[in-house]
């Protein structure tokens, strides 16, 4: 199929900045007529921004953009619909409140002829015939989109997408929310589109999918495109090796600590659906990643020890003590403490000062009746100092901070707790790289001191830097630990994407 | 340097609008109102206009800065005079009547925390709820709305001490209003509690990733705002010797706009207990002289809506130049 000729989709050398971050420096892409093309890359590797400049939703700061032989400087959403090119994202949300029907149409309403009224009927009928010709379901007209399960709202997307007959679809991490059995439907949905003539762009982490179901596959890192292949001639392996950056210098400043008594003790911890059977213990001193897909269920047993979900199953016990409630009040009193992945919504207070985020967690210690705003101000401005948090004092919004800035202030907050066991989750994202260091120097300092450290990150070579244990989850199971410094980053990925278990059914 | 020297001036614009829209009010009906600038008529400014809505508004503050709102300090304020004015009628001490006072207003904020807190139902709509159903239990409670009157006879003198007595020469309600003005400035610029009402109203997603307890945080406040304005039922009902159902509303309106005048005031927006005092004066002094240019009741109103307009435009207007400089 990929054999059927010209490009439909070119792009050349596309450079794009933001601020002072290179997104894309110089990447370009091929994807043929007919064919089902993957790509993948790291975290950061510029997927989504290329993505999103074929979508009409940023502007190219240099390269060209072709499309079906034609340029374009100046692609918009609506433009590259009415080029018949549509995008299924995992989380490009339909308006929950809409029902089936209005979803489907949105935007392109069909009217009666003559009459500015919309023609029910033709809408009904339509849609009725896409979803059973396509899906062999029927789906009721009037259900609302949020009484839809993940899979049930992508298939309306994709019919979305069906119904203005496109040239080619872009799947944007289609399988992150669906379970074994809906993504062979849908990998099947994908053939059959493809035989019958759509250009499939299919993007993904899990690079199984990619070798059982792509013809051709681009690998980006560091906003270039390293290399495109035809999936025949290659491996999971091969392409995870690509998507490693090796030549990364001296970037985690680790120090030698010897851990200490075990502080966090997980047994057993299931919730169900999501993962199965964890068990793990981290020490003073000790600093242990996890990683794992989005729904691999590593990000749930975060929010499981910080008490923000409620096990089903299983132990905790931090520093000896078995905890029973889910609560992150509790966890707090205990000495847990998370910086969570979404900063600006619940990491930091953006429109509190630096000092009133910093002393939120630990106001106890500075009031007595009233708030002792001397010493408040006094634990701040040590902290600021400590972690070098850039700020116009510390009376300044936090709104006014880098998200480098930030992120320290959501540490300091846990440090002003004398908190003791530190969960971070995704603590880089969105940081410039000088920040990145210093919050892994800060990492590591925390460890020193005698805390136990636990960093979920997808950044693999960052986590094999960072910690000295790493525990890799795939699909709500612990599949593999490694000692961190005798490991390598495609060794790791093999696990994280499960080309691992791919291998396994192939052979 | 010149635009730093702009956002720092426009920055004291916004913080003073609310000082300066005082000051020109009050210049203005001192050289256009016959009598205003007696001191009969400023008494009477601060004691019928300014002090009890200054403590409804109190209130109010207290469920903006958790970022809601409360709808139903009327009723709160009616819960206590009924109960009040009953107990007195029932031949309990006084003392004891006005605590049973304070606890029928407290029972409303009660409500208003299971629906907020427990159930989860949008401040707005909850409080908007509990203003109907209170006002179907007082009619009930008094077959249908009939006032209940202390016999002028029997009414004890204590009783009668929180609305006319003094202190040291100040009118007891004054008296009570610069009480509760403190201690709500206090608690919420300088306590633990306050602060973390202010951080629930700002972000409260992470006032609950920092380990605080986000419903018993909104719980309190419900039943504190409730117990405040319970405070101006017993005035009232003091004042009058009478307990009329459903006429502790008549504040809610004014409650609300001084509390967001008063926001005006901070530097960053939020809502502050100086600033909502200001905002009651500026309404209080406001209605008073309109009331003695000869104006009548509805030009008063249009009088007090344009001025809420013209404090908020400036305010934000500024706030927003400051914010992009």
């Amino acid at each position: 199929m990929a054999e059927s000729g010209e490009a439909i989709i070119r792009l050349e050398n596309i450079v794009k900045r933001f601020g002072g971050a290179q997104a894309l420096s110089g990447a370009s892409l091929a994807v043929a007529r007919g064919s089902i093309h993957g790509l993948v890359g790291q975290n950061g590797a510029g997927k989504s921004t290329l993505i999103k400049l074929i979508a009409g939703l940023h502007r190219a700061d240099g390269g060209a953009v072709e499309i079906d032989g034609k340029s374009y400087d100046r692609l918009t959403p609506h433009l590259a619909e009415e080029l018949g090119i549509h995008f299924i994202h995992q989380d490009r949300l339909l308006v929950p409140t809409f029902t089936v029907g209005e979803a489907l149409f949105l935007g392109r309403e069909p009217r009666i002829p003559g009459t500015p009224f919309l023609d029910r009927a033709a809408m009904r009928r339509r849609s009725a015939e896409i979803l059973e010709r396509y899906f062999g379901v029927s789906l009721p007209h009037s259900a609302l989109i949020a009484e839809l399960s993940a899979a049930e709202k992508q298939i309306v997307q994709i019919t979305r997408a069906l119904i203005a007959d496109p040239k080619v679809l872009v799947f944007d991490e289609p399988t992150a929310a669906l379970v074994r059995r809906e993504a062979d439907l849908l990998f099947q949905l994908i053939r059959r589109l493809s035989a019958e003539g759509v250009t499939i762009l299919y993007i993904s982490h899990y690079l199984g999918e990619i070798v059982d179901l792509c013809d051709t596959v681009t690998v980006l890192r560091n906003g270039r495109d390293v290399a495109t292949l035809p999936v025949a001639e290659t491996s999971a392996a091969k392409i995870g090796a690509l998507m490693v950056n090796r030549d990364i210098g001296e970037l985690y400043p680790k120090s030698d600590v010897t851990p200490g008594e075990v502080i966090l003790q997980v047994d057993d911890l299931v919730l169900a659906g999501r993962y199965e059977a964890v068990s793990f213990s981290l020490r003073r001193g000790e600093v242990l990643g996890l990683t794992g897909l989005v729904g691999s269920g590593a990000k749930e047993v975060v929010r499981t020890l910080f008490g923000l979900d409620r096990p089903t199953g299983g132990t905790v016990s931090v520093k000896g003590e078995t905890v029973f409630s889910a609560d992150p009040a509790a966890a707090t009193e205990r000495r847990l403490a998370l910086v969570p992945e979404d900063r600006r919504s619940d990491g930091v207070a953006l429109d509190l000062s630096v000092t009133e985020n910093t002393t939120l967690a630990s106001l106890g210690r500075f009031s007595h009746g009233l708030i002792n705003r001397g010493a408040e101000r006094r634990q701040t401005e040590d902290l600021v100092q400590r972690l070098q948090i850039k700020t116009d004092g510390v009376d300044a919004l936090v709104k006014t901070l880098s998200g480098g800035n930030q992120q320290k202030v959501a540490i300091a907050k846990w440090l002003s707790r004398q908190s003791e066991i530190y969960l971070l989750d995704e603590p880089t994202v969105g940081v410039d790289i000088a920040a990145k260091v210093e919050i892994y120097r800060l990492i590591g300092e925390l460890a020193e001191r005698g805390a136990g450290v636990l960093v979920l990150s997808s950044d693999i070579e960052e986590l094999l830097g960072v910690t000295d244990r790493l525990l890799v989850l795939f699909r709500g199971r612990v599949t593999r630990q490694f000692i961190s410094s005798e490991t390598s980053p495609d060794q790791v990925l093999a696990d994280v994407t499960g080309a691992y278990e791919t291998l396994l059914h192939a052979g | 340097m010149a635009t730093v020297a702009l956002s720092s001036f426009s920055r004291g614009v916004a913080r003073y609008a609310l000082v300066a829209a005082l000051a020109t009010v009050f210049a203005l009906f001192a050289a256009l109102a016959p009598g205003f600038l007696s001191g009969a008529n400023l008494l009477s400014v601060l004691v019928n206009n300014f002090a009890l809505l200054a403590i409804v508004a109190i209130a109010m503050t207290f469920a903006v800065s958790v970022g809601g709102i409360d709808l139903s300090v009327g009723t709160a304020i009616d819960f206590a005079s009924f109960a009040f004015v009953s107990l007195v009628l029932a031949g309990q001490p006084v003392a004891l009547a006005a605590l049973g006072g304070l606890a029928g207003g407290a029972l409303v904020g009660l409500f208003n925390a299971v629906l907020i807190a427990g159930i989860g139902i949008s401040p707005f709509l909850a409080t908007l709820g509990t203003l109907f159903v209170g006002r179907s239990v007082q009619q009930l409670l008094t077959n249908g709305g009939n006032p209940v009157y202390l016999p002028p006879a029997g009414v004890p003198e204590a009783f009668r001490f929180l609305g006319h007595g003094t202190l040291a020469g100040i009118p007891v309600p004054l008296a009570v209003t610069a009480l509760v003005v403190a201690g709500a400035w206090l608690v919420l610029s300088r306590s633990r509690f306050g602060r973390v009402a202010l951080a629930t109203g700002i972000q409260a997603s992470v006032v609950r990733y920092s380990g605080l307890r986000l419903p018993r945080i909104t719980a309190a406040t419900y039943i504190l705002v409730s117990t405040i304005a319970a405070v101006v039922g017993l005035i009232l009902t003091s004042t009058v010797t009478v307990y009329i159902p459903s006429s502790g509303n008549a504040f809610l309106l004014n409650a609300i706009g001084a509390t967001f005048i008063g926001t005006t005031y901070d530097r960053h927006g939020r809502p502050n207990v100086p600033g909502t005092v200001l905002g009651v004066l500026l309404l209080g002094i406001v209605a008073n002289g309109l009331l003695l240019s000869g104006l009548n009741f509805y030009w008063q109103q249009v009088g007090t809506g344009l001025l809420i307009f013209s404090v908020l435009a400036i305010g934000f207007a500024n706030r927003k130049a400051a914010a992009r400089a």
